[in-house]
């Protein structure tokens, strides 16, 4: 269509609009500063995703409920082994950690969160998560992707606003017309450095003035320049705060302390993801669980504690979720298989309703041996978006209004 | 007009994988409708997938849980057997086209099971029908034990039915979603195929006591249904050609759909019994199909990119698990489709992480050196407390190709490269990029270099 008559070139050319940004070079248009690629809140989400399926029974205890005893004769946790959270729940030992942030008034627990017609699938069920799709929906784009999408609408958002911290990127941080960005380590961020002909490439992009006529060299080039700001800027903003704090051995605890030495420097991504892998207890569940949990506060207190020093925390919100729960009842193998609902944990020096903030799970009322859920995921979402990211829920998340839970 | 190497490659990329500089000597005078037309007749006789062999087979007993869970637990071993396999098929077929079909009806028809033999058996079954017609097709999908797996058919009992078949099959399979039925439809069809179940040995079979016998109400029509009259009736809707005829032309021609030209395909597929050759045929004989806008207006997908290379280099791998791995990081895995929608394909596949390993890949096999990148750990691995990195080493045979291109001398060596890898010439590639990197007295190096420049260039990655 754009190769012959009237082409989108043409009409650029024509628009009033071209004459001012336009013509600054490309380059330069994306730098910040000239077009602001600013976070407009300031406010940062970090997002833990444990894949394979937490068991929340086993993480956040129902210690006074005879029928957890009864339901995990192997594997149910021992009363003077757990932290107490409140009447109801106790923390699992291992996640002293988030035991110590809930203490402090950093900590909001929603207990019960899922979603209509649970699915047992590890990848479908995570599709649903991070695509915040109805369960019987097949969405390509994730939930944060879109929130990119929606405020690319009214700022100039480049792919640093989300980082995933991985060699590849997650549907959750895919929008349509914005892609986070995936890296393992800034240090050795893209290889794009060592290639001169990608580089030259970008380099001769850039200073082009106009968009190209052919739709996907278009989209193409302008990913590959994107990519070359977006690690410049990360290049930059990775020297100035090198982390002072213990994280534990582990790739989470690197990758966790990447993402607070990025907060610390100053770096305005707006969204951090990253995976804590391993959680498909089927068998002798107790050993892997408690080792992951570990790692998992571990890291989490160190990471806060990092923050606080400089004085960040306030404006830092970590949600922490999984694909799904698991059964109440355990399986053969001491260990537990796909369930349904779980909790989330909210950690955030902005806390609002510090605490647990629902019921704990109702052992007595499951369906066919799960929980039933009692809070839509996409009401976290949308607290999140609403009050903590100020994007419009309504251009992210369809299916109804969803519930302002207020922890943030 | 374009030159006639552009049009050929152009076919092949869309209809094959695309030919290797040798191929497109030996056809490059040759008109491109007619090697359109010999495209079908090469595609005649093929051989299936035949990695695997029934697990089955020779027992007649019953198939014990036991078993069944040996297989399960083996079938994740065999699905890397059975992606590299098929991998190497679509490289080397001569039923270039059986093959490009089938990978598109994999897409169309996305299933994943955790056995790897009925994933096999469906991939022939696609495979057989691919250019056949899409009422057979269909049929033969419905009864599909990986399918029906896959969509819980198995669960569906007049008791208590499951729509997930379904609705899958009208949202997905023939009408798209939300054409042309209601919810109602949706419930009544999950009646019909009500006892459409899988054997313990992997086999299709109706249960009758399952079966709901009673009369349903598809359509607005009424009538005792069964699975096959769902399926009848789906494919008496004009709607099922057009949208299968839709995803065919945003597939093979142009993302950005011809809506009259759609239409008049759609017809012609409805009046011809669905006719998937006649089709396929009716495009690629076309002259539109050969038009500037339709040229180099898709990126290449992962598996398509993979093949490619496989074609110009032979390229493999150490361990087929690498493979693999290269493929989840690109973005699609063979087998693994992401969810029943399957893979979206276009920009969907384009991130920054993304296209900075699709642009390094050409030096990566030139050098020989080792890529530096890891998938994410499956859901089921527990992976070790300071997860290992590991890098993959792609290996490669450039050795046929450089023998040819220093034969075959064709004015300037980085224009020559271009020509056979670039299809959207005429763009604003800066030549000096890639005649900057040629390597002075050293012929093997400077041909290599050169190409890898070219193949580094977004360029390449549409075809």
């Amino acid at each position: 269509m754009s190769k012959s008559g009237f082409s989108r070139r043409d009409f650029i050319r024509q628009s009033a609009l071209a004459s001012a940004s336009l013509m600054v070079p490309r380059f330069l248009q994306a730098f910040p500063g000239v077009i602001s690629t600013e976070n407009p809140r300031g406010k940062i989400l970090v997002m833990i995703q444990l894949a394979g399926g937490n068991d929340g029974l086993n993480s956040l205890v129902p210690w006074e409920n005879d029928l957890y005893y009864k339901s995990r004769p192997d594997i149910a946790l021992k009363k003077d082994k757990l932290i107490c959270a409140n009447a109801e729940l106790a923390f699992n030992n291992s996640l002293r950690g988030l035991a110590d942030l809930f203490e402090n008034g950093s900590v909001s627990i929603i207990n019960n969160v899922g979603y209509p017609d649970p699915n047992r699938s590890h990848f479908r069920s995570m599709d649903i998560w991070q695509s915040a799709s109805n369960p019987s929906q097949y969405l390509n784009t994730g939930w944060v992707g879109r929130a990119l999408d929606a405020q690319s609408e009214s700022r100039d958002v480049k792919p640093f606003a989300a980082i995933e911290i991985d060699d590849s990127l997650t549907l959750a941080l895919k929008g349509e017309k914005i892609k986070g960005l995936a890296f393992n380590n800034p240090k050795t961020l893209m290889p794009a450095y060592s290639n001169p002909v990608i580089r030259k490439v970008a380099n001769d992009f850039s200073t082009h003035t106009e968009v190209h006529e052919h739709q996907q060299v278009e989209y193409l080039h302008r990913t590959l320049v994107d990519t070359r700001l977006s690690t410049e800027y990360l290049m930059e903003k990775s020297k100035v705060y090198k982390s002072a704090q213990l994280y534990p051995q582990h790739a989470f605890g690197k990758k966790m302390k990447i993402i607070a030495e990025l907060i610390n420097s100053g770096c305005s991504t707006m969204v951090y993801y990253v995976s804590l892998p391993g959680f498909d207890t089927h068998v002798l569940q107790k050993i892997t669980q408690n080792n992951l949990l570990q790692v998992y506060a571990d890291t989490l207190k160190a990471f806060c504690g990092e923050l606080k020093s400089a004085d960040r925390f306030r404006d830092v919100c970590v949600l922490t979720f999984s694909e799904f729960g698991r059964r109440v009842a355990q399986n053969k193998g001491n260990g537990t298989d796909h369930g349904t609902a779980n909790n989330v944990y909210i950690v955030s020096g902005a806390i609002k309703k510090p605490g647990i903030l629902n019921a704990a799970p109702d052992l007595s009322d499951l369906d066919e041996g799960d929980l039933k859920y009692r809070v839509d995921f996409r009401s976290v979402y949308s607290t999140l978006l609403n009050n903590w990211l100020g994007v419009d829920v309504s251009k992210v998340i369809s299916g109804g209004k969803f519930e302002d839970l207020g922890f943030v | 007009m374009q030159s006639n190497i552009l049009h050929i490659q152009h076919l092949f990329l869309r209809a094959g994988f695309g030919l290797t500089p040798p191929e497109l000597e030996k056809v490059k005078d040759v008109p491109v409708k007619k090697l359109a037309e010999n495209l079908f007749d090469t595609s005649v006789s093929y051989s299936g997938l035949n990695h695997l062999s029934n697990p089955i087979k020779g027992k007649e007993d019953e198939v014990s849980n036991f078993r069944i869970l040996k297989m399960i637990l083996k079938s994740r071993k065999q699905m890397e057997e059975l992606n590299s396999a098929w991998l190497d098929k679509m490289a080397r077929a001569k039923a270039v086209l059986r093959e490009k079909m089938t990978f598109f009806w994999h897409n169309h028809f996305s299933t994943s099971t955790p056995f790897a033999w009925l994933m096999q058996e469906q991939n022939n079954t696609l495979r057989s029908n691919a250019l056949g017609t899409f009422r057979e097709l269909l049929h033969a999908v419905s009864k599909d034990p990986a399918m029906i797996l896959y969509l819980n058919n198995q669960q569906n009992k007049k008791a208590a039915p499951n729509e997930n078949f379904a609705r899958e099959v009208m949202e997905l399979f023939t009408l798209g979603e939300g054409n042309e039925y209601t919810e109602k439809d949706i419930k009544e069809a999950a009646r019909a195929f009500t006892g459409w179940t899988v054997n313990r040995r992997g086999e299709f079979e109706i249960e009758g006591n399952h079966h709901d016998w009673e009369q349903k109400e598809i359509f607005g029509k009424k009538g005792n249904f069964n699975g096959n009259d769902v399926i009848d009736l789906l494919l008496e809707k004009k709607q099922t050609a057009r949208y299968v005829v839709g995803k065919i032309y945003r597939e093979f021609v142009n993302e950005n759909i011809h809506k009259s030209r759609v239409e008049e395909l759609a017809l012609q597929f409805y009046d011809s019994g669905y006719d998937i050759s006649r089709l396929m045929k009716s495009i690629f004989t076309s002259d539109w199909f050969y038009e500037d806008e339709n040229i180099g207006c898709r990126i290449i997908s992962p598996v398509e990119m993979l093949v490619r290379y496989k074609k110009w280099f032979d390229v493999s791998f150490e361990q087929e698990k690498q493979q693999l791995a290269l493929q989840k990081v690109l973005g699609q895995v063979l087998f693994f489709p992401p969810n029943v929608a399957g893979w979206k394909g276009g920009q969907a596949w384009i991130d920054s992480a993304s296209l900075m390993l699709r642009l390094n890949i050409p030096r990566v096999i030139l050098k020989g050196a080792e890529l530096d990148v890891n998938a994410k750990p499956d859901f089921e691995d527990v992976p070790d407390k300071e997860a290992k990195r590991k890098g993959m080493v792609i290996k490669s045979n450039w050795k046929p190709l450089l023998a040819f291109l220093k034969k075959k001398k064709d004015g300037k060596l980085s224009d020559q490269l271009l020509e056979h890898c670039i299809q959207c010439p005429g763009y604003r590639i800066n030549k000096k990029i890639i005649e900057d990197v040629a390597v002075e007295g050293n012929e093997d190096e400077n041909i290599t270099t050169t190409l890898a420049a070219v193949m580094s260039l977004p360029e390449f990655q549409l075809i």
